[in-house]
């Protein structure tokens, strides 16, 4: 890496090398039987340059040719990608405790035991069909630069992504657990799964319209992307989102105050610095409704005449291997405040309604826009405060900068909601809203 | 490097072992309205190693050669843990072992054209959409991906193919006021640099698309009945029916099993829904999957009627079906599963005129916008659509979301036009990419959908 980053100083007037090594193991039981278990190694680097303001880009997995890849980066700057800010020099990170020994030492016999363990129980108490996959991942990561800066983090992850299945579909009620160190999967959590199963087992019809709806954590990024697309940096850059004069103004329900918080050492997936190597800190976004900041990475920080927020990470919406993605701006450690109900309250508290258990479709639309149009993938049906059971050719849809004025209440608990958004870790609480627009078949 | 593979395969003590070892070179240009964003060339590389043994099949994916030993171990260690918490031991299906190199034909080799020309035309068609002034911006990325596979296994197998795929994948942001719309642009395909030349009338058409959703209506929720364009029902052919017709997913869904028995009569008798891997030319195209099994033609429903599905030799095995060379993986960072080549639904027999005249009253919903499936039930977008009465198109609508169950659409499907295209630039996203994965088909007519509105 050193050798490479004083190859790439001679030839350009700034550089960085990014290097990142991951294993991943996954154990997965399908239909509560053990189905496959795969591992993976894996390494690469990236190295951005700058040459009198114009950027090179490139990435390989085996470092075994470095000329190869000084060569494909000097290729790269001849196409003349506009750059003009600096790399961070970054000291004194503050100390985040990512790492835990279990994870790494964890055997896979283990996690075919705490998978057995979970399925066992799930296939006893229901009639569903029973997925699990139980995972580990460890993430060594580090960033050099031409300024001086040498930061380096390992973190590990231990997950149980969980599922019963109503039969006959590929609907079910899907619960994640993550955690730093190994930990078997807390009995709440299998006694809600079991509990809201039971309850939704019964198809129900619904004529739609206006009602209440609540979001739970496994639909909330239907909201979430929209939130991240509105308040980055890139999309006000951009000139498409709708709030980006609106800083300091009232955009949501005074409830709702959303925050980023990468520091957060309590969950997995903490960061003290992003993936350019500036210095991490929680930035609120919104409080008590009111938009109080955008988000930056050094690139549209310096577009915006702004600092970066330490939020430039190598993602995309649908993954992709970090190496060889550039930094963009993400919200990469949302939260959203939690608030006072617990879930059986604000069940008590709906008349009609749907819980959206899980969305789909919640990529398509016109999400720069705000507007959002899901299919329910289950949506439990609420009368009277009790769940009566599931609908299905249900649709809702809305546009968030209405969706979030009208919120009733907010649940007490954070869960991890990122399916399928990259390297996310959003943390997140039930809402429910009032007065969205359900479609169905009666 | 097959001599390198083997030394990796002759450290396996198993029943079974493959490895596969790709380099991957991927060139991207990227445009953000005016700006340039993303450019350059990049080679990858690494090894996919599979280990069946007594009855257990367990894989490693790894970057570094010298991690070959560590990754020969896990695999049968694995393998044999799950051979000894499994009560069926898993079996491969018996293939005719290959020993071939296959590298396609190409119309131009995107290899051979210079990064400035490709930037060139990109800019090219870039600025098409910005000389307008109610376009806000655009995403413009074009790629090239050329992936080198080599594979062999201990059945004496050892196949070379490369697939090289060109693609163009734009969006075209229009905007007045608070009122941002959306449209997609899409070219490419997997016989070479050829096919996206000549794009400027299609960069025009989505503009002039982009720049009508401007005026177009939202439309109202309630439940339709519809014409889908040939890259809707494609992507409800790919989503809502395809997913199911793979063995991987299906295999541990007693219950969906049962109703995707072959024999089965699930949908109308118009419906003809094939996958096609070895149609010439087409973006889906290949010879051999990432199991060294040849692809074949597979007819998956005729009259409505489940005929065959698509299978690894694991799949094939377990459900006592015919192998079908679709157990494909995105690159060397993954274990191959299965995957749909080219599926679509066969042409019938009414031309356009006619299904408007048999919708009467309805939806005429075009080109899709993100679609996903959970079993039965599925969600799409589509970027515009009009409003139909008497058999009329009448006005534009936008904000279009249709949701559905897969079986009573099926049955739903009650016409199948004349025509058939299929798509040129794909994403489909099962746990790993493909971009490759094709679909398309004719015009149909279904009824009874729900439509989400806004």
């Amino acid at each position: 890496m050193e050798k490479l980053l004083e190859m790439a100083k001679k030839v350009c007037d700034k550089a960085e090398v990014y290097s990142i090594d991951y294993t991943y193991n996954p154990v997965t039981f399908e239909d509560a039987k053990l189905h496959d278990i795969e591992s993976k190694f894996q390494s690469g680097i990236s190295l951005r340059i700058m040459k009198n303001g114009k950027l090179g880009f490139a990435y390989t997995k085996n470092l075994i040719n470095r000329e190869e890849i000084l060569q494909n980066v000097l290729d790269s700057i001849k196409g003349e990608v506009e750059a003009n800010y600096d790399f961070p020099l970054t000291k004194e990170l503050p100390k985040l405790n990512t790492y835990d020994p279990s994870v790494e030492n964890l055997s896979t016999t283990k996690m075919v035991e705490e998978c057995a363990r979970v399925c066992d129980i799930l296939r006893s108490k229901t009639d569903g069909e029973i997925s699990i996959t139980s995972s580990t991942y460890i993430e060594d990561i580090r960033i050099i630069n031409s300024k001086g800066t040498d930061v380096s983090q390992k973190g590990t992850f231990y997950g149980i992504y969980g599922g019963v299945i109503y039969p006959g579909s590929a609907s079910a009620i899907w619960r994640i657990f993550i955690s730093k160190k190994f930990e078997k999967l807390p009995d709440d959590i299998v006694n809600e799964m079991i509990e809201l199963y039971t309850l939704s087992s019964n198809v129900v019809e619904t004529k739609g319209g206006k009602m209440k709806v609540m979001f739970m954590p496994n639909s909330m990024h239907t909201l979430n992307w929209r939130i991240f697309s509105g308040t980055s940096s890139k999309s006000i850059y951009e000139k498409i989102s709708p709030v980006a004069d609106k800083i300091g103004e009232k955009i949501f329900n005074e409830k709702i105050t959303i925050y980023d918080d990468s520091l957060n050492d309590k969950y997995p997936g903490a960061r003290a610095f992003d993936d350019e190597g500036v210095r991490c800190k929680p930035l609120t976004i919104i409080e008590n409704g009111i938009l109080k900041s955008i988000y930056y990475d050094l690139n549209y920080a310096t577009k915006l005449n702004a600092e970066s927020t330490g939020h430039g990470y190598k993602v995309l919406q649908w993954g992709g291997e970090q190496i060889t993605l550039k930094p963009i701006p993400a919200l990469a450690h949302m939260t959203i405040k939690p608030g006072k109900k617990s879930f059986s309250e604000l069940v008590k508290s709906i008349d009609r309604g749907i819980i959206i258990e899980g969305a789909l479709g919640a990529h398509s639309g016109n999400i720069p826009n705000g507007d959002y149009s899901v299919g329910v993938n289950p949506g439990l049906y609420v009368e009277n405060g009790e769940i009566i059971g599931r609908v299905k050719d249900a649709m809702i849809a809305g546009n968030i900068y209405e969706t979030l004025k009208h919120v009733i209440d907010i649940g007490d608990t954070l869960h991890p909601s990122f399916i399928g958004l990259g390297d996310y870790n959003a943390l997140v609480p039930a809402i429910l809203f009032d007065n969205l627009s359900v479609a169905a078949k009666s | 490097m097959f001599d390198k593979m083997r030394t990796i395969l002759s450290k396996v003590d198993a029943d079974y072992s493959d490895v596969r070892y790709e380099i991957k070179k991927e060139t991207v240009i990227s445009f953000n309205g005016k700006e340039l964003t993303k450019i350059g060339s990049n080679s990858t590389d690494g090894y996919v190693l599979r280990v069946l043994k007594n009855g257990g099949l367990s894989s490693v994916v790894f970057t570094k050669e010298n991690d070959s030993e560590k990754a020969v171990n896990t695999a049968m260690e694995n393998a044999q843990l799950i051979a000894k918490n499994i009560e069926k031991p898993i079996e491969f299906a018996q293939i005719e072992v290959v020993r071939d190199t296959f590298i396609p034909e190409l119309k131009e080799d995107p290899r051979k054209i210079s990064m400035a020309e490709k930037l060139e035309l990109v800019q090219k068609y870039n600025d098409i959409p910005l000389s307008y002034e109610k376009i806000a911006t655009t995403n413009v990325d074009y790629e090239d991906v050329i992936r080198e596979k080599y594979f062999i296994s201990t059945e004496g197998a050892e196949i070379r193919e490369d697939l090289i795929t060109t693609r163009l994948l734009g969006e075209i942001i229009s905007k007045d006021g608070n009122l941002v719309q959306n449209v997609r642009v899409r070219a490419g395909g997997s016989n070479g640099f050829s096919t996206i030349r000549d794009q400027e009338s299609n960069f025009e058409e989505r503009t002039a698309i982009a720049l009508n959703l401007l005026k177009a209506k939202p439309v109202e929720a309630g439940v339709y009945n519809y014409i889908l364009n040939p890259d809707m029902a494609g992507v409800f052919t790919h989503e809502a029916f395809g997913h199911f017709s793979e063995a991987d997913i299906i295999e541990t869904l007693p219950a969906m099993r049962k109703k995707m028995k072959i024999g089965n009569k699930l949908g109308n008798d118009v419906l003809n829904i094939i996958d096609n891997a070895l149609l010439p030319d087409q973006l889906g195209f290949y010879k051999y999957d990432d199991e060294g099994v040849k692809v074949r033609s597979k007819q998956l429903m005729k009259n409505g009627i489940l005929t065959g599905r698509l299978h690894s030799r694991r799949t094939a095995a377990e459900f006592k079906e015919p192998v079908s060379g679709h157990c494909v993986a995105e690159d060397y960072r993954y274990s191959p599963i299965v995957r749909m080549g080219n599926i679509f639904i066969e042409p019938g027999k009414n031309n356009f005129e006619e299904l408007l005249s048999m919708l009467g009253d309805g939806l005429y919903i075009l080109d899709a916008k993100g679609g996903q499936t959970a079993g039965e039930n599925f969600t799409f977008g589509a970027q515009y659509g009009y409003v139909i009465k008497n058999g009329k198109l009448g006005e534009m609508i936008r904000d279009i979301n249709i949701s559905g169950n897969l079986y009573k659409t099926l049955k739903d499907i009650v016409a199948v036009g004349d025509d058939f295209v299929l798509s040129k630039a794909g994403a489909c996203g099962k746990g790993q990419l493909n971009i490759r994965s094709c679909h398309g088909g004719s015009h149909i007519l279904v009824n009874n959908i729900v439509m989400g509105g806004l």
